[in-house]
């Protein structure tokens, strides 16, 4: 293409003319003529007295028209910084939260540090959004909560001390209740009742206890004289309660019942020694009681040392023998029949 | 005749006043337990302090010194490799705290706002040992 041709891309006034393909009809007007484009609503204007325009197929660097950015408003600055001193806390935090660094002003670190560097800041630190925070538990905000909550509390009663307690509420009644992080309130374990009574707070006479304690077995503790009744066999607590009262109730009465068979008790059945029924104490009689061949009946207490020589002989049998109780015995023995130190043989006469 | 009156009537049968009588706890124990320590030890602070609010007598608070692990020794392959293995473990921290001569309103008001607060991931188990008097009918027979 020559330097003259309208269409040469060189020339000031060529236009594009890469949409002309077919002039549908052309207006004459003055100089210029308007040229209706197929599919396209633009008209172009072509000055009459141009060269005849040369399609150029060359692809031409399109200048992309770049987008708007789209105009952000300048970011924030923290809210932690522009917190007065005095504020209510409770009102910026006022329940849990997982850990916001913008509305919290402290300079908190959090995490394994990097070498020669400080621990990781607070802003996009996940250690300190995973931890939970007690940022809603302050001293002044559980003061605020207590003052609130106290109305609906209750004084111990005044004057009851722990002696008073024990007096005149001897049971104990332990049960357990778990809160646990599940869709769930209910533990089965809740469902447990544990009994506990002192044996002495129980109006037991002596056969009574003795049969109590048979019944009861392993639930007796001879350290601390409390019995304890646990129970679980039911589904719902106030069952397990209910079941628990209804035992006491049973064992209670059941000691208290004397049965035709116990008075058929020989002192073969005695679970312990009884030196006022025992043949040690007839003969003692017999002795004291000499040079009558009947054994009138005594008044033992009052006799020099029998006394001590029944509980040195009922604690060999109950407690066992060993080298104190035995010597208890000898001990007894010799005042008993008024034997001195100095009158006992000496070795070399027992020999002969 | 009849005038047709409107009166309230007021049953009082139906509004019976049911007193209930106020529990009386010796003791009250809370364990706390969980996966962190450092939590446990806030919360422990956390309870005692609304427990002194309250006017609740504390009694011992204590931790184990060392967690409890379970422990778990597994195959490490899918399939044989027998002396390969892999061991994982998991650590529960416990903490305790008692409480002595609570009436039953106040330890009721009182748990209840501990538990509200209760952390994430902490689980709490509450033992009380509740006074009670003696029943009647356990009087020896005449």
């Amino acid at each position: 293409m020559l330097e003259g041709h309208p269409r040469h891309p060189h020339r000031e006034d060529h236009h594009q003319v890469t949409y002309l393909l077919k002039a549908h009809c052309t207006y004459e007007c003055g100089e210029h003529v308007l040229v209706p484009m197929p599919n396209c609503i633009k008209f172009i204007t072509i000055k009459r007295d141009e060269e005849f325009r040369v399609l150029d197929l060359r692809k031409k660097k399109v200048q992309a028209t770049k987008r708007r950015k789209l105009e952000k408003g300048a970011a924030l600055q923290p809210r932690a910084n522009q917190m007065p001193v005095d504020q209510d806390w409770s009102n910026v935090w006022p329940g849990p939260r997982s850990f916001h660094p913008a509305s919290v002003p402290l300079p908190v670190r959090q995490g394994y540090p990097k070498k020669r560097e400080a621990p990781p800041g607070k802003f996009g630190n996940a250690e300190l959004m995973k931890i939970p925070n007690f940022l809603h538990l302050t001293p002044p905000a559980i003061k605020k909560h207590c003052q609130a909550l106290k109305r609906f509390c209750t004084a111990w009663p005044q004057g009851l001390d722990q002696d008073k307690q024990e007096k005149l509420f001897p049971m104990n009644v332990i049960t357990s209740d778990y809160c646990h992080s599940s869709p769930t309130i209910r533990d089965p374990m809740a469902r447990i009742v544990t009994l506990k009574i002192k044996l002495k707070d129980l109006m037991l006479d002596k056969h009574a206890n003795d049969k109590f304690l048979r019944l009861v077995g392993d639930r007796y503790n001879p350290d601390t004289d409390v019995v304890t009744i646990m129970t679980d066999r039911c589904p719902l607590r106030q069952q397990n309660y209910d079941f628990a009262m209804y035992i006491l109730t049973a064992l209670y009465h059941e000691s208290w019942n004397v049965e035709a068979w116990e008075k058929e008790k020989g002192e073969v059945d005695m679970e312990y020694y009884d030196w006022d029924a025992s043949a040690s104490q007839s003969s003692i009689m017999k002795m004291l009681s000499w040079p009558e061949s009947k054994e009138t009946q005594l008044d033992l207490d009052n006799m020099p040392h029998v006394l001590e020589y029944r509980n040195a002989v009922s604690a060999i049998f109950n407690e066992g023998e060993d080298d104190y109780t035995l010597h208890k015995y000898k001990q007894s023995v010799k005042k008993l029949v008024n034997l001195h130190e100095d009158q006992l043989p000496t070795a070399a006469e027992q020999k002969l | 005749m009849k005038t047709a009156s409107t009166c309230l009537v007021v049953h009082d049968a139906d509004m019976l006043q049911v007193e209930e009588k106020d529990e009386l706890y010796r003791m009250l124990e809370l364990e706390a337990k969980g996966h962190d320590a450092a939590v446990l030890k806030s919360y422990e602070w956390f309870v005692t302090t609304a427990a002194r609010e309250f006017d609740i007598k504390i009694g011992k608070c204590w931790a184990l010194r060392k967690p409890v692990f379970n422990r778990m020794t597994l195959l490490k392959s899918v399939h044989i490799y027998k002396k390969h293995r892999v061991q994982y473990e998991i650590r529960t921290h416990y903490r305790f705290m008692q409480f002595h001569q609570l009436t039953g309103s106040t330890a009721d008001t009182f748990l209840e706002y501990v538990q509200r607060n209760l952390p994430e991931g902490i689980g709490l188990k509450v033992t009380r040992v509740l006074a009670r008097s003696l029943p009647s009918h356990l009087v020896p027979p005449s």
